[in-house]
């Protein structure tokens, strides 16, 4: 714990000496990746050392004489601080090219500050012990990533989502503190300890609470508004950070309490598993209807976060129907999905970074033929496509097996529990075969095909410190994908500390990590095969170029391309009722038709649902006590006397 | 031995059988049609040619027959031709081979799209669109044979002695799950009413256009790679139908192959009496193709 505590305070240093020297550009800012990155790897030493046996893993302090400061790591907060030491030195790598303004250095050096505090508190939140850890943790968490989302504070569409994300992540605060006041009025500690006592109702509330709070901050449908909004206001580097990482820590928070709470009842799980198939189904049919490529990422956040949620639901489905290996096999995918998608989303956030850097422009539609120019970019951008579309060798995969075979065990279930293992299996293939299509989309409308705008025709590859962290992160998606057995004996053996998973041995794993991991390498070397025998095919054969074949037309542009807009669209409106396309159309009046505009627009339902069902009636009731606001000093004073009268006679 | 053998006879005749669906239309539009080994003769043809390849394309485009050929045969090697035993088997096969075949549609979408061609970009739009509503039918099927026998693997669903039949005890849900499926095959392997591969109006098309820039051996393997898939849901389907007698691999293989033979003429027998479907109509389509398997799993609970 101390190797932990010191790697925290080594970050946190990285993130201050930039502040004092940021009139060197360059060097504060290779002086923050170091600190940071040594930081990092004496964080994933102190996790080793903890994991062997060799280190002591509990710390507690006093804080203001009143509070204790408890700090423990078991091998759930080990697992979740995996992500945040392995990816957070890359994403800092990677800033060292995406923030190249000198002219801007002071803004740089403190969002190198905030940067630092927010892998902090992320690692107190997955250490914290006690409730007032934790909620200090969460609430450093949620205000670092609020000032890194607030880079460029001087445009209104930043402060406008800083300001909605400001508001998510504190009424979700509001939920987990509301949660832990219910605990803690049970208990009458701060403590973590003795909360499985509780009576079954409280431990009902105090986790719908808490999953409200902390399914707003991982994205969990409907309560990812502020996701799609933050993503593309904040700079690339710490969407990858938000997206990657951070979220996480809400999937973190769900786990944590339902461990504490320990309660077998089904509604719990039922709860989880339609929340994580309304998230991973509606999340992928918005990702396929957006033209921002951020906002677009941003929403496949939140369908990964709902087949993680899956993972989860099936995990616990299992246990309150006693099926162990379901619950096992759900909880290890749940897992495993968290670090696949820490590792492939940031990759494809650094990406799409790279292509704002470069072309200026988010707008999928705008872009096009850019893998000519950007091959670095677009083949690491391609790798995390196919991880993240779960699609076998990579590493998305893998966890999305998992999942599956939690869910086929929780076929043999009877009444409710089989069929929510039904709907959670169809629901996955569901998501597989859209996230394909979403990221086919991708890959094809911005990276393949003909540039179809001049700033896409004039893009460059982007610097040596970004393309570094790119590849660094598309080799572990490999990795994961084609030598699965260390890691998914990995994510099992995190489950150990979990109280209600204790008796599993990796024994149920059986050959399944070594079969996943034959079938991949089976299918690379049929690949290899396919690529030589293509080679012999071609040899002394006529290979020449020409320019595409029009179907009988002959002046092609790069305009006539099949748009990511109309690729999507018949996709997005079968899913009608769920979805609201908005469409603009000027139509055709004159004999002679001169301007024609066309546009659609793809609408979030929770978003609309959210203005129509709680802004609008707030609005219309607060106006209507607008009278209690007048301007008087006298009655203002007179209120406050009120109250105090009240608050005597009845407290 | 014998499993090596059933897979270099099915990789061999693959391309064999959609000839007979040539025939069968040929017969039905009282034509004398194709000669049975048509295809042989086309892949024999494109094999000697050389390729063109698009400005606009990039490494992509050439890893689209690629991946997808060895999609298709990965598919194969796992596969219980006639009921021996495949080469390679696991619990949970079924899952990892309809991704295995994902990747390879993938590639696909990816490589016409990065020929910038506007018909390409179309095809691979509906390939996407119906390949989602597609793989959810099939998993409804992979969810009913768990229920049925509780395995996870081609080669246990159709060898040894619980494999799933039309003989076997839940027969009669089976005729729901190879309507569903035959309906599923037609939709995923490009044939009429979902698709035509013989239309020449490139508008029309989903898998045809999707291929059209590719030439040359490239469109070999994409042809082996369609064949193969093709082969695969027939046998799929075959094995349904039948599970294997007591008499030997020889019996077994020429059963096997007959019914293989049965489900090709059905399919040329479908694509001779049926007109296409409007393609605003082919997601209904699958969709019942669906709610035929899903309608087979309700009617489980009620046994088991």
């Amino acid at each position: 714990m101390h190797i932990l505590l010191t790697a925290l305070s080594l970050i946190l240093i990285g993130g201050i000496l930039p502040l004092l020297m940021h009139r060197w550009f360059r060097l504060s800012k290779i002086v923050h990746i170091t600190t940071v990155t040594a930081g990092c790897l004496t964080g994933l030493y102190g996790l080793y050392a903890v994991w062997q046996q060799q280190a002591e893993a509990l710390f507690s302090c006093s804080w203001l004489h009143v509070f204790t400061l408890a700090f423990a790591l078991d091998s759930l907060s080990m697992f979740f601080l995996l992500p945040v030491f392995l990816v957070s030195p890359l994403i800092a790598l990677y800033g060292y090219h995406y923030l190249d303004k000198p002219t801007a250095s002071w803004r740089v050096a403190v969002n190198n500050f905030f940067f630092s505090l927010l892998i902090v508190s992320m690692a107190l939140v997955t250490v914290a012990a006690n409730i007032m850890t934790f909620a200090l943790a969460w609430e450093l968490m949620s205000l670092s990533s609020y000032f890194l989302v607030m880079f460029d504070f001087e445009k209104e569409e930043t402060q406008r989502a800083g300001y909605l994300y400001l508001l998510f992540t504190q009424t979700g605060a509001l939920c987990i503190f509301a949660a832990f006041a219910v605990i803690s009025s049970h208990t009458g500690s701060l403590s973590f300890a003795h909360i499985e006592q509780l009576p079954h109702g409280v431990k009902l509330v105090a986790f719908f609470l808490a999953f409200v709070g902390f399914g707003s901050k991982a994205g969990v449908f409907p309560f990812h508004i502020w996701l799609p909004h933050a993503h593309p206001a904040a700079p690339s580097h710490v969407s990858a950070l938000l997206s990657g990482v951070m979220i996480k820590m809400g999937i973190y928070g769900i786990l944590r309490i339902y461990i504490l709470l320990d309660d077998p009842s089904p509604i719990i799980p039922q709860t989880v598993l339609i929340c994580g198939m309304l998230s991973g189904v509606l999340g992928v049919i918005y990702a396929l209807g957006k033209q921002d490529i951020k906002r677009l990422l941003a929403y496949s956040s939140i369908e990964n976060i709902g087949i993680i949620l899956i993972g989860a639901g099936l995990g616990m489905l299992g246990i309150s129907s006693g099926n162990r290996i379901m619950a096992a096999f759900g909880f290890a995918g749940c897992l495993l999905h968290v670090l696949n998608h820490a590792l492939f989303k940031s990759l494809l956030f650094m990406g799409s970074g790279a292509v704002l850097h470069t072309t200026g422009t988010r707008h999928i539609d705008q872009l096009g033929g850019l893998m000519k120019n950007m091959p670095v970019t677009g083949r690491t951008f391609l790798a995390g496509s196919v991880a993240i579309s779960g699609l076998p060798p990579l590493n998305g995969f893998i966890s999305e097996f998992l999942i599956y075979y939690a869910g086929f065990q929780g076929l043999g279930l009877h009444g409710a529990a089989f069929l929510f293992s039904m709907s959670t299996i169809i629901a996955l293939a569901v998501i597989g075969g859209l996230a394909s299509g979403c990221f086919t989309k991708v890959i094809g409308v911005v990276f393949l095909g003909e540039p179809r705008s001049v700033r896409a025709q004039k893009a460059v590859e982007c610097g040596r410190a970004m393309q570094a962290a790119m590849i660094l992160l598309a080799l572990p998606c490999l990795l994961i994908g084609i030598w699965p057995e260390p890691f998914i004996r990995l994510v099992f053996a995190s489950l150990h500390d979990m109280s209600p998973l204790a008796t599993i041995s990796p024994e149920i794993l059986g050959t399944i990590p070594q079969n996943l991991a034959m079938a991949a390498r089976l299918f690379l070397g049929l690949l290899f095969v396919t690529i030589i025998l293509r080679r012999l095919l071609y040899r002394a054969k006529p290979i020449s170029q020409s320019s595409t074949w029009g179907c009988g037309f002959t002046q092609p542009t790069a305009r006539m391309q099949y748009t990511g807009t109309s690729y999507a669209l018949s996709m997005v409106n079968f899913h009608r009722p769920f979805v609201r396309v908005r469409t603009q159309y000027s139509g055709i009046t004159k004999i002679f038709p001169r301007w024609a505009g066309y546009a659609s627009k793809v609408e979030d339902i929770a978003e609309i649902g959210l203005h129509r069902m709680l802004i609008q009636p707030l609005i219309w009731v607060l106006d209507r006590l607008r009278w209690i606001q007048h301007g008087h000093i006298q009655l203002y004073i007179s209120y406050i006397i009120v109250t105090i009268a009240v608050l005597l006679l009845v407290v | 031995m014998e499993s090596i053998i059933a897979l270099g006879i099915a990789l061999i005749s693959a391309p064999l059988f959609p000839g007979i669906i040539l025939k069968i239309k040929a017969l039905f539009a009282g034509k004398k049609g194709p000669p049975l080994l048509i295809k042989y003769y086309t892949l024999a043809k494109l094999l000697r040619k050389g390729s063109v390849y698009s400005t606009s394309t990039t490494f992509v485009f050439r890893m689209g027959p690629i991946v997808s050929c060895a999609a298709a045969v990965m598919v194969f090697l796992f596969f219980p031709f006639a009921g021996i035993p495949p080469l390679l088997s696991f619990h949970g096969d079924a899952v990892v081979l309809f991704y295995i075949l994902g990747i390879g549609r993938f590639f696909t979408m990816a490589a016409a799209l990065d020929t910038a061609s506007p018909f390409e970009g179309m095809g691979a739009a509906r390939e996407a669109f119906f390949a989602t509503l597609s793989e959810a039918a099939v998993f409804v099927v992979l969810i009913l044979f768990y229920r049925m026998n509780g395995s996870l693997s081609l080669a246990a669903y159709f060898s040894g002695p619980h494999a799933i039949s039309l003989a076997g005890p839940q027969g009669a849900l089976l005729l729901l799950v190879i309507v569903s499926l035959f309906m599923t095959l037609l939709a995923e392997n490009s044939r009429v009413p979902v698709d035509d591969p013989a239309t020449h109006l490139e508008l029309t098309m989903i898998h045809e256009v999707m291929i059209l820039d590719h030439s040359g051996p490239d469109l070999a393997l994409i042809e082996l790679g369609s064949f193969y898939k093709l082969f695969f849901y027939a046998a799929f389907i075959a094995c349904l139908i039948s599970s294997p007698i007591q008499a030997g691999p020889f019996a077994n293989t020429l059963l096997f192959y007959s019914l293989l033979t049965a489900v090709y003429v059905a399919i040329g027998i479908t694509e001779s009496i049926t007109a296409r479907l409007k393609m605003n109509l082919v997601p209904k389509y699958i969709l019942t193709s669906f709610a035929l398997s899903f309608f087979a799993i309700i009617l489980t609970m009620e046994i088991f």
